[in-house]
């Protein structure tokens, strides 16, 4: 009986619309987008950038491990050699990020073993031309020069770098290289 | 059988075999040898990081450790010898802390130079240290030695190194170089140069190759790759004669390294025969990679127009050169086209470029570079033995218990086939005897060295045969199948006089029996002759006297001896084998043989030309010849550079310049490429699919690695094209197609199928007729006072003209000075190295550096025949042989001056070498 | 087409007026119910289905051939695209077949970490699932207020891992970064309000006739056809099976915590609408348990240099961490020689790997059992003699996600 009564007011429909009626009363939680944005935490995983020392210095030493350790085939290093105050360091000549390939999964910042890589919380690559989506060196610096405070809060965040003073103890330095003197020969 | 460690004794050397227990399980091995290789049988994988299967076992790294009983301390298995009854376990957990351990004491000290290093990847410590779980180390304190860069090809970074000593080892005891050791600097031990001073070796990289870990780098791909980058492609060296195989590490088009086998991945030897060699290249094969990638490669065709050369498209360039060679053709006949195809060649091009020449365009004028040398030892060797190329492996070589070296600087040549002789006297306890007119590398190493005066070698020969004659070492079989070959060659040889021999060489005579006894009573005996041979007048002949006495003393017919002809460029002996001289069509069948044209022609569905009452077909010398008479209308160059490799004296420039058509197809613009009507970009090496055939006849494969730069394309490719614009078109889809014909036309010829040597033909008949001429007594060179000759020599870090396009061996050595005795030094007034010197014929005069060699004799000198700067070719006369008609220009008299106004100039000229580290080390102390 | 014969034309003439045959329909591959690219080749007689034959492979992207030219730890991103609607858990069962091909054990602390993500990853996925399922039938209310939920617990998959759906948390060894207590205060926050959410939905859709009309007795399968056909996951429950892997082979910390598992009675559409529920309040339970209990120490990674990379600091001070971190990313981890397979409870259902190796640093082979290709095989069965209608009904209730179907 009571059952045929629930059936014929449509109580569950009434109790439904009731529900619906009271979040007109909700705070709204959806976001207008382009207008508004969101703000993600620093372990945001945006766009790549390469980063410098506090000095200037390219971090970068094409060392290529973001190379080996990406997934999905999207960086290109090219490495050569360069001669400076009697130092022979090895540089990146060219560095190409595929923004296309990408798939933002951190792999290379996690392998770089100098800390040059990071990740903004940069999302928004839309761009007329598909060119413009392979970042090379440049644009990577850029971004980091830009964004560098994120990508810093992103290495903190994803333990691949501690403080300031600490890591400049880490900074990777090239072996000099000079003439040998006071020769002695041993027996082979 | 297998081996996993250096021979100590010739194959045949009886060995003593003991029991021993290993892990509980009894064992065979050899007593005194290496407890190690015993190890090593069992399949029980050693770590060990200084052990190369190549040189004796060293024992620095301290990985290989294994239990003994009855001893208290671990034992390094690689400098224990195996005793009877020992009991050995290698397992324990105690070996594994202790090699853990010595993996530790290496890192401790190591710099964190993975990211930067070129050896990271590849790193044998990485891979140890990893496979034995090395963790948590304690703190270490670094060496901190600057990188030693004063080389041109090597940097030395000491602290990187774990003092393995395999460097030192292969440079010591496979390379018989000795170039590097250990030295103290600053209570640091270091490798480098004796004396720790700057590097100058043979450079042939093996130490680069050998070292664990980057300690050793490479000037030239520094700091440019990491191996996950690289592709790999084994192929064939495109230098030298030796084939040997190597790997491409290539970028998309660039080559970053070339490597061998021989690499720490390799070091165990497994799978390698004894003899095999060390796996190991030459200076060339691991540096000379360079002119791949040059900027002054061609990357389109092009046309001559008004005396400019201009931009064409392929298709237009190919129709246009197909129809003025075909209107050639129509107007003078196949007759008045020729064509020269040179030796670096794949054996598929030179196939097919033949098949184009002969099927298409009717002729027969094809030749090789083959014919600056080598078509004496081919000719030679098909007259008297029906085989046109050598009779000894490598493998054989290495094996062999008595090698004569005749004639050749090996070691400068052909540097991978010179460490098979080295390790026969050093590993197997074979003889070395080396004859030549100069104290080359091989003359000092040699058991039996035989410094022999100029322009001797044929009576050497004959004082060899003369000496087995006499000391009746004749073989049995050999007296026993040609008595009347035996008799007459009793009787031609008496005539000569012991004493002139003696005079003319400058050698006892003992010593000439002893080298005769060596030969004839040797198991496995080797001739090997080079270029100090075949590119001298009477070449032929000399070729014959040295069959002659491998005929005598049984070479030919004993098993793994016999004649090691050396022949120039990588595929010289391949581009006579595929045809690529009149004589011969492919398989070195003779072209005279009208059941084999018939064969050739019905295969490739048209007429060969018929060979004229007194010529096959136009040799190299007699093309010019008769483009000299105007008789040649069209000349196709593959490869070839006859201008810059020709004296001026065979005119070249007027011939060249009365040839109506001119295609070069070349990778590059030579010298005769400037005077073409056409230029076809072609491809090199690294670009092409095919096979190369090297000095000892095995076929090696070549693999394209990249495609070709620009719009330059594989040979192949190009005679295909063309031949449809001939109205021909042979039809080949690739190169494995080209391949499928030759082992149909040319049996079992990939597979290396030994020949047998048939000599009975020419012992019963032309030995005899004309034996008086040829065992002639040449008394001509018996002067007061003989003139300088002058000889252009191959030197180790080039190969033809095409390294000299090659910027990183062009670094490594271009030294243009003429090599001068101390004797003669001294004659014209004390020259120093650096001087320059007035050297003169009757062609001409031309000034040039010197340089003093202790190691030749006086009168002999020597320029590198890759460099025309100053011209010293165009000095020297040109002899053309009767028979092989092969173009002898090497060698030359010539004589010295002293320039007038030398004292003035002496501080200004100084040779390159001084140039080249004068200024670096006035930089370095001002940096110190 | 036949030829016409006079005979056929013959027979023309005797058929009736109204002429019936079977109607071939092509629903999908771009139909938005279709959950992707998924093609169901449709026989009808009138409205009825009577035949329905799936083509798959339109999103086919070769995952598993992708996986043997990578290393073991490359992988992980490509995972996140098979079912891309819960990349957590496809990250937890690959990882979990890799660890147990190694025969590693990770920290207990590492455990909980996993356990708690996975089971918000399973609330995500039933709740999107929900969502869609109730929008593919018409009430698109639910839909708004499922991914308003799903909403917040991506937000803290971004606090965590720094990505919304392609996360790559999980690592073999441990997971990638531990929990900040941002993180855990926001999902506290989230398991108090959640139950009242799950009421929400109950509201709207559990006595709803409209609702009750389109999945009671729809697409109903027996105990022993599912087991038969392979079904697994909230499909089997529904039957009334209790298997749960979770239950009957316990990982992670399932076997810590106490829970229950639903099951079904009849095994048509709304019993498995009814798991889904129930199990987002199981699922809410764990994980209020779980974060009650986690341990603090043991870290989030294992201690083992040969598998997992090592701290970054280490990295740059140590040579020998500065070696495995170069061998690790370039090389990768050597597998012994062998083949494996592990099976873990996604919410979608039973998700294999099935690794062959060959003792390199790269699978030789490897197969995901997929448990929405599995369910697809069951389709013509669930579908046959049911309306048209219903068909969009069915391609709902297994929760079918192409990327991992086609992979």
């Amino acid at each position: 009986m009571k059952k045929l009564l629930k059936r014929v007011f449509f109580v569950e429909i009434l109790k439904a619309l009731k529900l619906v009626f009271a979040h007109y009363f909700v705070k709204e939680v959806t976001l207008q987008y382009p207008h508004e944005k969101n703000i993600f935490p620093d372990t945001h995983r945006g766009a790549l950038c390469l980063l410098k020392y506090e000095s200037g210095e390219e971090r970068c030493v094409g060392c290529d491990l973001c190379e080996a350790a990406c997934p999905s085939n999207c960086i290109t290093v090219v490495s050569a050699v360069e001669e400076k105050d009697h130092v022979v360091r090895r540089f990146a000549t060219d560095f190409d990020i595929d923004i296309t390939k990408c798939v933002f999964c951190g792999f290379c910042v996690e392998a770089c073993p100098v800390n040059a890589l990071g990740m903004t919380k940069m999302y928004e690559f839309s761009t007329p031309n598909k060119r413009d989506l392979i970042f090379d060196k440049t644009k990577l610096y850029d971004v980091g020069e830009k964004w560098y405070g994120q990508a810093k809060g992103y290495l903190v965040a994803h333990n691949q770098e501690g403080e300031d003073e600490i890591v400049s103890e880490y900074r990777y330095r090239f072996p000099s290289s000079r003439k040998p003197e006071n020769v002695v020969e041993t027996d082979g | 059988m297998s081996s996993v460690g250096k021979q100590s004794a010739a194959p045949d050397a009886v060995k003593k075999l003991v029991e021993i227990t290993i892990n509980g399980e009894v064992v065979t091995a050899e007593e005194n040898s290496s407890l190690f290789n015993a190890v090593k049988l069992t399949g029980v994988e050693l770590p060990a990081m200084c052990y190369h299967y190549s040189f004796s076992p060293f024992g620095s790294c301290g990985l290989c450790l294994v239990e003994v009983e009855g001893k208290k301390n671990n034992v390094r298995a690689c400098t224990a010898k195996v005793l009877e009854g020992m009991v050995v376990s290698t397992g324990t957990d105690k070996m594994v802390e202790a090699r853990k351990g010595a993996v530790e004491k290496h890192l401790k000290t190591h710099p964190l130079d993975c990211p930067v290093c070129d050896k990271d990847g590849q790193c044998e410590l990485q891979d140890m240290a990893y496979d034995l779980e090395v963790y948590d180390i304690a703190e270490g304190k670094r060496k901190q030695i600057p990188e030693d860069t004063r080389s041109t090809v090597l940097d030395f970074n000491m602290e990187r190194c774990i003092l393995c000593g395999q460097c030192i080892n292969v440079c010591k005891e496979v390379q018989l170089v000795d170039a590097l050791c250990f030295y103290k600097k600053d209570k640091q031990k270091h490798v480098g140069a004796h004396g720790g001073e700057e590097l100058y070796c043979e450079f042939c990289g093996d130490c680069l190759a050998v070292c664990p870990v980057g300690a050793i780098v490479s000037k030239f791909s520094k700091f440019t790759f990491k191996p996950w980058q690289l592709k790999k492609t084994e192929t064939t060296c495109s230098f030298c004669s030796d084939g040997c195989s190597i790997t491409l590490e290539t970028t998309q088009k660039d080559i970053q390294v070339v490597t061998s086998e021989l690499s720490y991945t390799s070091k165990f030897g497994f799978d390698v025969e004894p003899g095999d060699g060390h796996g190991g290249i030459c200076v060339r094969g691991r540096f000379g990679f360079d002119y791949v990638m040059s900027n002054e490669r061609l990357s389109q065709p092009i046309t001559k127009i008004n005396g400019k050369f201009e931009p064409v498209s392929w298709f237009n360039a190919l129709m246009e050169i197909g129809k003025r060679l075909k209107s050639i053709k129509e107007v003078h006949g196949g007759k008045s086209i020729a064509a020269l195809v040179s030796g670096r060649c794949t054996n598929e091009s030179v196939y097919l470029f033949q098949r184009l020449m002969r099927s298409v365009l009717e002729t027969n004028n094809i030749d090789t570079a083959a014919r600056y040398g080598h078509m004496n030892s081919v000719l030679a060797m098909q007259e008297a033995l029906k085989i046109g190329k050598g009779t000894v492996t490598h493998q054989e070589l290495a094996l062999s218990d008595a090698i004569l070296i005749i004639g050749s600087n090996l070691t400068e040549t052909n540097p991978i086939t010179a460490l098979r002789p080295k390790a026969s006297m050093t590993e197997f306890g074979g003889k070395l005897m080396v004859a030549d007119t100069s104290k080359t590398n091989m003359l000092n190493l040699a058991t039996l060295p035989l410094q022999i005066g100029l322009n001797s070698e044929s009576l050497f020969i004959q004082g060899l045969i003369k000496s087995v004659i006499e000391q009746e070492f004749v073989d049995s079989e050999f007296l026993e199948n040609y008595p009347e070959a035996y008799d007459a060659l009793k009787n031609a040889v008496a005539l000569i006089s012991e004493s002139l021999i003696t005079e003319q060489t400058g050698l006892e005579w003992e010593k000439i029996t002893e080298t005769a006894e060596a030969l004839a009573h040797s198991k496995r005996g080797v001739l090997l002759w080079g270029e100090g041979i075949i590119s001298k007048p009477g070449a032929y002949d000399n070729v014959l006297l040295l069959i002659d006495l491998a005929l005598l003393t049984g070479l030919i017919r004993k098993e793994g001896a016999g004649l090691f002809p050396i022949c120039e460029e990588n595929n010289e002996q391949g581009a006579v084998d595929m045809g690529g001289v009149p004589e011969f069509l492919p398989g070195q069948i003779p072209f005279s043989s009208e059941e084999d044209r018939k064969r050739f022609s019905s295969t490739w569905h048209t007429t060969l030309p018929e060979p004229s009452a007194d010529a096959l077909g136009l040799t190299l010398p007699e093309i010019i010849e008769a483009a000299h008479r105007g008789e040649i209308h069209a000349l196709y160059v593959v490869g070839e550079n006859p201008l810059a490799s020709l004296p001026a004296e065979m005119k070249v420039r007027e011939a060249l310049e009365k040839i109506d058509l001119i295609i070069c197809q070349d990778p590059f613009l030579t010298e005769t490429g400037e005077m073409a009507d056409y230029v076809l970009p072609a491809s090199v090496f690294a670009e092409n699919e095919g096979s190369y055939t090297n000095v000892a006849g095995a076929v090696n494969r070549v693999s394209e690695a990249f495609d070709p730069r620009g719009e330059a394309r594989p040979d192949w490719k190009i005679f295909t094209d063309l031949s449809k614009h001939l109205g021909h078109p042979i039809q080949y889809r690739s190169v494995e197609e080209i391949y499928q014909e030759i082992v149909k036309m040319v049996p079992g010829y990939f597979r290396g199928n030994k020949p047998i040597a048939q000599a009975d033909n020419y012992l019963n008949k032309r030995f005899i007729e004309n034996i008086s001429d040829r065992y002639a007594v040449h008394s001509e060179t018996s002067q007061s006072d003989p003139p300088t000759t002058l000889s252009l020599e191959q030197v180790l870090y080039h190969s033809g003209k095409l390294t000299t396009r090659d910027k990183q061996l062009m670094e490594i050595d271009s030294k243009t000075a003429l090599k001068i005795s101390e004797a003669d030094a001294e004659a014209l007034g004390g020259l120093v190295t650096g001087d320059p010197v007035n050297i003169k014929s009757d062609l001409g005069q031309l000034e040039v550096a010197v340089e003093v060699s202790e190691n030749l004799p006086k009168g002999l000198v020597q320029f590198p025949l890759h460099f025309n700067d100053p011209p010293l070719k165009d000095l020297l006369k040109v002899e053309i042989d009767p028979l092989s008609k092969v173009i002898y220009f090497k060698k030359g008299s010539v004589t010295l001056e002293r320039p007038a106004n030398l004292d003035l100039k002496v501080i200004e000229t100084k040779s390159e070498t001084t140039e080249d580290s004068e200024p670096e080390a006035v930089k370095d102390e001002e940096a110190s | 087409m036949a030829v016409e014969t006079p005979e056929t034309r013959e027979d023309k003439k005797t058929l009736p007026l109204l002429k019936t045959e079977e109607l071939l329909l092509n629903l999908g591959p771009q139909h938005p119910s279709t959950h992707g690219v998924l093609k169901v080749i449709l026989t009808l007689e009138g409205e009825k289905v009577v035949k329905s034959e799936p083509v798959l492979g339109f999103l086919h992207r070769g995952v598993e051939k992708i996986a043997e030219t990578i290393t073991y730890n490359q992988f992980i991103p490509h995972t996140d695209r098979l079912d891309y609607v819960c990349a957590m858990y496809n990250n937890f069962a690959y990882v979990r077949a890799v660890e147990k091909f190694l025969n590693i054990t990770i920290p207990e602390r590492a455990e909980y970490l996993r356990t708690i993500v996975a089971e918000v990853q399973r609330i995500i996925g039933h709740l999107f699932w929900l969502g869609t399922q109730a929008l593919d039938i018409g009430a698109m209310t639910v839909f708004f207020y499922t991914f308003r939920e799903r909403e917040a617990l991506l937000d803290l998959f971004v606090e965590l891992c720094g990505a919304r759906l392609t996360t790559s948390w999980y690592r073999v060894g441990g997971v990638e970064r531990d929990f900040t207590p941002k993180f855990i205060e926001g999902l506290y926050q989230f398991i108090e309000t959640f139950h009242t959410k799950i009421e929400e939905y109950d509201t709207l859709l559990i006595n709803n006739r409209i609702w009750l009309a389109r999945t009671k007795d729809i697409a109903i399968i027996s105990g022993e056809d599912a087991v038969n056909y392979g079904l697994s996951g909230s499909v089997l429950r529904g039957s009334g099976v209790d298997y749960d892997l979770r239950k009957v082979s316990p990982y992670g910390a399932y076997d810590k915590v106490e829970w229950t598992v639903p099951l079904g009675k009849k095994g048509d559409t709304y019993d498995r609408y009814w798991i889904r529920m129930e199990e987002m309040r199981e699922s809410t339970k764990i994980i209020k348990q779980c974060l009650d209990q986690l341990p603090e120490e043991g870290g989030y990674k294992a201690y083992l240099p040969k598998v997992v990379a090592p701290d970054k600091e280490r990295v740059f001070t140590d040579m020998e961490s500065m070696i495995y971190q170069f061998k690790l990313y370039s090389d990768g981890f050597k597998v012994p020689e062998g083949d494996i397979y592990c099976g873990t409870e996604a919410h979608k259902g039973e998700l294999g790997f099935y690794i062959v190796s060959q003792g390199g640093g790269k699978p030789y082979r490897l197969k995901i059992r997929a448990p929405s290709f599995i369910h697809m095989g069951a389709f013509d069965f669930m579908s046959k003699g049911y309306m048209i209608a219903d068909v969009i009904t069915i391609f709902g209730t297994y929760d079918i996600v192409m990327g991992e179907c086609d992979r």
